[in-house]
């Protein structure tokens, strides 16, 4: 243990360092938990909807749930208390308005899921609609829950009676979230028109190389429609080649004729 | 801003039911069935295939055959479809319609399904603008662009947490297969024209102003809630109530009438602007159009009230009138209406006009209304207010209707207008042109601007005064100041509407103006400084003889009327206690004052004389 030689003073902005860097840690991984259940949801009702991809959401909601519950508690403490210098303050404001934001996101998200897989139950197969998606959302579920893969083993196969229980678990927990918002609201009072945020406007492109191959992906999407004409035009510069092609025979022909 | 405080906002903030959602949906459920649903094939890209790719051909065929309706119809549905954004195109995005030929579509994912609950958020907006921006390396389109920078303006303060879940649902997309990805995009891309159309296009999910109570939740069943639905039946059973055979009756009359003139229900010539996006039908009914249109015509003649609401028709009806020499009437009709829906301050100063120009008795255009009538307006004209001339005006309303309304359909006219109508040819836009039109899609004038036009139009009118009809809008004729040789008289007055001068219907002979030059300006000086009080601005003190002729005419409208109301006379008493004139140049208002017949049916030739005596200018 090195001498920690702080005044009180000190010790309060070292260990508010520290729990700064570690709320941004949590309100990080639960915002990437929200984008995660993001993309399992939109698969809510398409082709590949299946009691995994429930389960997938289940536990994608859960652990959502549990960051939820650990960053309140933090930063409710930290925010109501009085003695926290400005800069912590501004911070920690910032990432309550992340909080915030997320947890509107996941709640829009959780009705939407409940609603949708209201109309469609993964019993019937028949009505679930076609939207052109072949693989499920596993990779997508590792990534939120932070598993190197999710193991396929153990694939839940849920008696139907326990899908009214599902149900009734996800009314409540969303109407836990609801409650929690409320909650922030009364307890903790941030203006956000006083927040500043100190990110760039435009997000950075992540990894060119990645970006490109999607581009390229999507151009050959888009593709399709311009077909006829790149066909028309390939033919044109094969034709303009096989003239330039014809032109420098016949000028040999006449050199070999007449030297 | 804040998180839902529905509870605390009062303010309208739900979206009202669009009950064509839930139909559509249960058509989309249909569609998926393998066995009876719509044909899929899959898409062949150059790395991949993806499936569930559908035609719009199919898509067709499949609503004719499930509806049992001709494919035109089936392509307006699918249309729609595609325009609330169940089904998506997969090439040319941006035009939601369908076409049908073998360009595909591919259904929506239910996630990004058009709801009624959850309006669309802005933040998702600005995240997916912030993901397209990292695609694309910050090459977004211009409508985009300005929406990126609008919104962080707006939500600066969330934008670090915008960015960061942008980031976060770009890795997150990076974990799925590359097909999937694709289809992710292009659903989250549809999704988006949807519902942030591109500019020039319009929004199917327009749905017009947000509702104050939210139609989704159940109405709690409170005393007040009880007491309102019992006011409610107790004042549907003090309503007037018409056997439903006559109800019934006019409303098959009225729709068999204007089922014709009703663009939504019959084509409109030369093409309907909604449909076609060109606004030539627009522009030739405007509202002070040269020439009206055939079907414009026809509607004049259905009834009065149309021929009175069009403003084209009530020109033409003025027109005729002034023939005919009965202006005043639809003079003070119009008078009346302008009392009636003017502003609250002007009342009085209208109601003043108004009596002194039509009903009282030597007024310049006297109506004739029948004695009762006469009796309660001039009471009621003590205390003025905004309905006082209601039963004179209706009294007005129906002689013009029963009378005069004949006469114009069969004169020569209107018989003239209808042969000048014109009937345009109707419109046939290819595909290609209605896109062209499109794209030339122009907001209409702004209001101010059509405000402005109006009142020009209206000063335009007050400048062509015609001295034998002696419309509302006169102002002193400046070609008879030369006869008058008064040359200070004011011109033009600022509001054109109702400020009169004098003008006497029975105006003297053509020759008693060339040699009395004073009495037109008199008479003009009379009016002028009667409404001195109301328009104090405008008129201009006259010279000395001009008003000791005043007094010696008031003096003899007295004489000769006896007692008069209060207020209207008092204006007109003399100012100026000069010597009477003994000039011979005072005449009488009138020799045919409205104490005798109207005006109208006397001096008609003399009118004539002085018109053309006067319309040289």
């Amino acid at each position: 243990m090195p001498l920690v030689n702080n005044k009180v003073g000190n010790d309060c902005t070292v260990s508010a360092d520290k729990a700064l860097v570690d709320e941004k840690a949590l309100v990080d991984s639960l915002i990437k938990v929200v984008a995660c259940y993001r993309h399992l949801a939109s698969c809510v009702g398409g082709c590949t909807d299946s009691l995994q991809l429930r389960d997938e959401l289940r536990q994608t909601r859960e652990k959502a749930q549990m960051l939820a519950v650990v960053i309140r508690d933090h930063l409710t403490s930290h925010l109501r208390n009085k003695r926290l210098p400005e800069v912590q303050r501004k911070e920690m404001e910032i990432h309550w308005v992340a909080f915030s934001s997320s947890l509107e996101l996941l709640h829009v998200d959780m009705c939407k899921v409940f609603y949708i897989g209201d109309i469609f139950s993964s019993a019937n197969t028949d009505t679930l609609v076609k939207t052109g998606i072949q693989g499920g959302g596993s990779e997508v579920a590792a990534r939120a829950l932070s598993l190197p893969d999710l193991n396929q083993a153990q694939s839940p196969t849920l008696p139907a009676g326990l899908e009214s229980q599902e149900r009734t678990t996800m009314e409540q927990e969303i109407s836990q979230i609801d409650h929690m918002i409320d909650d922030m609201e009364m307890k903790v009072n941030v203006m956000r028109w006083m927040v500043e945020p100190h990110g760039p406007q435009y997000a950075e492109p992540l990894s060119s190389t990645d970006s490109a191959s999607l581009a390229l992906l999507s151009v050959d999407e888009e593709q399709p429609g311009h077909q006829p004409l790149c066909q028309r035009s390939q033919i044109f510069v094969l034709l303009l080649l096989f003239a330039v092609v014809l032109v420098a025979a016949t000028l040999s022909i006449c050199i070999v004729f007449f030297s | 801003m804040t998180i839902r405080n529905t509870l605390r906002d009062h303010g309208q903030r739900y979206r009202p039911r669009m009950a064509c959602l839930k139909k559509t949906e249960k058509v989309l459920l249909e569609m998926q069935d393998p066995k009876t649903g719509v044909r899929s094939q899959p898409q062949r890209l150059v790395i991949t295939t993806i499936p569930h790719a559908i035609t719009g051909e199919d898509i067709i065929a499949w609503l004719a055959d499930r509806f049992q309706v001709d494919t035109q119809e089936a392509r307006t549905f699918g249309s729609m479809l595609v325009a609330l954004g169940y089904i998506y195109p997969l090439q040319d995005h941006k035009r939601l319609v369908i076409k049908p030929d073998v360009s595909l579509y591919r259904f929506q994912t239910p996630y990004f399904w058009p709801t009624q609950q959850w309006p669309v958020e802005d933040t998702d907006y600005a995240i997916y603008l912030a993901k397209r921006n990292i695609r694309k390396k910050g090459i977004l389109e211009l409508h985009e662009q300005e929406h990126y920078n609008r919104l962080h303006k707006w939500m600066n303060h969330k934008w670090d947490f915008i960015v960061m879940q942008a980031k976060e649902q770009y890795r997150a997309a990076k974990e799925r297969k590359k097909p999937d990805r694709v289809v992710f995009d292009c659903q989250e891309r549809a999704y988006w024209v949807v519902h942030r159309p591109p500019p020039g296009t319009v929004s199917a999910m327009d749905y017009g102003l947000d509702r104050l109570t939210d139609p989704n939740s159940d109405e709690a069943k409170t005393p007040d809630f009880y007491e309102r639905i019992m006011i409610f039946t107790q004042q549907s059973i003090m309503r007037p109530r018409v056997k439903s055979s006559v109800s019934i009756g006019a409303l098959v009359k009225y729709c068999g009438t204007y089922n014709n003139h009703d663009p939504f229900l019959f084509k409109c010539l030369p093409s309907n602007p909604w449909l076609t996006d060109d606004v030539t039908y627009w522009n030739l009914n405007m509202p002070c159009v040269e020439i009206p249109t055939k079907m414009r015509v026809e509607r004049w003649t259905f009834s009065f009230a149309e021929l009175l609401s069009d403003p084209r028709g009530r020109d033409d009806f003025r027109l005729f009138l002034k023939k005919e020499f009965s202006g005043e009437n639809l003079a003070f009709w119009e008078g009346c209406e302008d009392l009636k829906w003017g502003e609250a301050a002007t009342i009085k100063e209208k109601a003043e006009h108004i009596y002194k120009t039509f009903l009282a008795r030597g007024a310049p255009r006297w109506i004739n209304i029948d004695g009762k009538t006469m009796e309660v307006t001039v009471k009621g004209l003590k205390h003025p207010h905004r309905y006082v001339l209601d039963p004179a005006q209706t009294h007005i309303y129906m002689l013009m209707k029963k009378d005069s309304y004949g006469r114009y359909q069969k004169s020569p006219v209107f018989k003239d207008t209808v042969k000048k109508a014109i009937c345009p040819e109707e419109h046939n836009f290819s595909v290609a042109q209605l896109e062209q039109n499109a794209k030339k899609r122009r907001p209409s004038l702004s209001p101010i601007i059509l405000r402005q036009m109006e009142k020009e139009q209206r000063a335009k009118m007050a400048a062509n005064v015609d001295i034998t009809q002696l419309c509302r809008f006169t102002t002193p004729i400046p070609h008879l100041a030369v006869y008058s040789g008064i040359t200070d008289f004011p011109t033009a007055t600022t509001s054109p509407s109702l400020t009169f001068l004098a003008h006497t219907p029975a105006c003297p002979s053509p020759i008693s103006v060339a040699l009395d030059s004073t009495s037109a300006s008199e008479r003009r000086v009379e009016a002028g400084g009667g409404e001195g009080e109301g328009n104090p601005a405008a008129r201009a003190p006259v010279c000395g003889n001009v008003s000791k002729s005043r007094m010696a005419l008031s003096l003899r409208r007295l004489l000769k009327r006896g007692c008069t109301p209060a207020t209207m006379f008092a204006s007109l008493s003399p100012k100026c206690h000069s010597a009477a004139g003994t000039s011979s140049r005072i005449q009488p208002i009138s020799p045919d004052q409205p104490s005798q017949p109207p005006p109208r049916r006397i001096g008609k030739l003399k009118w004539i004389f002085l018109q053309s005596a006067v319309s040289t200018p």
